[in-house]
């Protein structure tokens, strides 16, 4: 691993334990037709407490199979995946998973949706602060939908809430797999903004996959390139881009662009 | 970020829309209503049927009055029959409905429960249940309980089959989303299962309750002492073809009225599928 430390903005890699360690990782499956499919090859990565790390690469490459593993979803088949030093055997508080799809449960109204955590399985320990949900959705520019059905929001609001929802347990790591990828691109640009934003303010730990080279450079500390199925990183690449990054300026820096067309050059290859 | 925000839909134009396809739906409905009596009336004048083979509508419509026009509590009304066949299919129903789905519940969660349990259920969907009337009847008696029993087995298998199949069906996402929470096994069946199953379950009690009015009233055919199946073999007994008729349009009405009761529970239970859909 190539863990330079230089690279982030906020905690040298090297000097604190890794949030999020794998060494090694790999995941098998066997398909209905009895094929043998190696979905992960060795991935080995390190994010540390506050990064914010983007996984790109090729369709089908196991991103969303390494952030399953992650998120305690599915077990690995070798190697060791670590949480805060812990090895990650199920599904924990600490990690929130925002899926592709707003996943909102039809039934409940937005502030039943976003409050579920609280009231399911580890979350039931704790008292429900009804005040300290209502923030995360004003947080969130949603707090006026509170007692709406989810197919009264647009696509976007309705990510807006499950982004609610994966920090209301107050975890640690956030998951997030293609969280916008179903939207339209000014959608997408302007949630990216306000997905900055909540980070800044509420200090996770964000991993997030996404199909968008751009979206990546934009948001990242660092992205890192997975490679074609059995997926492992290729390269990892800092990203330096000034904070706080803005939709006028971030764009027109220099490196913007030169960093794009790396990634998308690692890609290219890739998918060849 | 009000844009971002979905405007209801432009209600005037779609009303507009509505109540003109609906107008000329009822008028379809209306003439094919027409259409049939004509034809029931020029079938027995023509063909010179007596009325103990096909009376007159209007023999039928006397019929109906006669039976309606009375006292609730007189015996030769249709009120009593009615509330005997009535009464025992909503007990059959409960019973049925109620087993179905904690047999389809379980048969959903547990893979033994669904190995063990398939094949005969399957089995048993194939035959057609009626069948059984007979020896329910040996069992059961001729008294109430052989009908509400006759019921249940009708309501049941409709209830176990859609509410597996509705269980099963639950998205993946919506699971994951559970096991992200740690939620236990029943917060995730009470709180994501069952409201995603919702609409095949309703589709289940919709069919049972059909099944039910059914199922009791062969029961009361193979022998009763009251019911309208009763009634009818009664009415057959002495010919009076109008008798039936009218009993059978008092038991077409109560269906449609049951439909049409569980579709107004399931409209206001499963509210989010109707309008998601619009």
């Amino acid at each position: 691993m190539s863990s330079d430390g230089s690279g982030l903005s906020h905690v040298p890699i090297e000097a604190a334990q890794p949030l999020i360690e794998a060494r090694g990782v790999s995941r098998v499956y066997t398909t209905v037709s009895g094929e043998t499919v190696h979905a992960l090859g060795q991935v080995d990565l390190r994010i540390a407490d506050g990064e914010f790390v983007c996984l790109v690469g090729p369709s089908g490459c196991g991103k969303s199979t390494f952030l399953r593993l992650v998120a305690g979803l599915d077990p690995c088949d070798g190697g060791r995946l670590t949480l805060a030093g812990h090895p990650v055997l199920g599904p924990s508080s600490d990690v929130g998973v925002v899926f592709q799809t707003a996943n909102l449960l039809p039934w409940f109204t937005v502030m039943a949706n976003v409050s579920l955590p609280l009231r399911v399985g580890a979350g039931r320990e704790r008292p429900t602060r009804t005040h300290q949900v209502r923030d995360l959705l004003a947080m969130a520019g949603i707090a006026e939908f509170a007692n709406k059905y989810p197919y009264e929001l647009s696509g976007g609001m309705q990510q807006r809430a499950a982004i609610v929802r994966a920090l209301v347990r107050d975890p640690r790591v956030l998951l997030m797999d293609e969280p916008f990828g179903a939207l339209d691109a000014l959608t997408r640009e302007r949630l990216n903004v306000e997905l900055l934003r909540i980070w800044q303010a509420s200090r996770k730990t964000i991993l997030l996959i996404t199909h968008s080279i751009a979206e990546s450079v934009f948001l990242a500390d660092r992205v890192l390139v997975m490679s074609a199925r059995p997926g492992r990183i290729l390269r990892e690449i800092p990203i330096h881009l000034p904070r706080p990054r803005t939709l006028d300026e971030t764009p027109a820096h220099p490196d913007y662009v030169r960093l794009m067309t790396e990634i998308r050059g690692l890609l290219y290859r890739e998918a060849i | 970020m009000s844009a971002e925000a979905k405007g209801p839909p432009s209600a005037a134009t779609s009303r507009g829309a509505i109540s003109t396809a609906g107008l000329r739906r009822a008028a379809i409905n209306g003439g094919v209503f027409v259409l049939l009596l004509v034809c029931w009336i020029v079938a027995v004048r023509g063909f010179g049927l007596k009325s103990y083979i096909l009376p007159l509508p209007g023999d039928v419509l006397k019929a109906l009055w006669a039976g309606l026009a009375v006292p609730i509590t007189d015996k030769a009304g249709f009120y009593l029959p009615l509330w005997v066949t009535l009464s025992n299919s909503a007990l059959g129903f409960l019973l049925g409905s109620a087993l179905g789905l904690v047999l389809g519940s379980l048969m959903a969660e547990f893979r033994p429960v669904e190995t063990a349990v398939m094949p005969y259920a399957f089995a048993l969907q194939s035959l057609p249940k009626v069948a059984i009337a007979p020896l329910i009847v040996i069992w059961f008696g001729f008294g109430n309980s052989s009908k509400v029993v006759i019921a249940a087995t009708l309501t049941f298998f409709p209830m176990l089959v859609n509410s597996f199949t509705g269980l099963r069906a639950t998205e993946p996402e919506r699971v994951d989303l559970m096991r992200t929470l740690s939620a236990t096994r029943l917060e995730t069946y009470l709180r994501v299962k069952l409201p995603s199953a919702a609409p095949y379950i309703f589709a289940g009690l919709d069919m049972g309750a059909v099944y039910a009015l059914l199922g009791t009233i062969v029961a009361e055919f193979l022998g009763a002492q009251a019911g309208m199946g009763v009634t009818i073999t009664q009415l057959q007994a002495v010919s009076d073809v109008a008798g039936v008729f009218a009993c059978l349009i008092v038991l077409g009405a109560t269906g449609i009225l049951l439909h049409l009761g569980t579709r107004a529970i399931e409209r206001r239970v499963v509210h989010w599928t109707e309008r998601s859909r619009s």
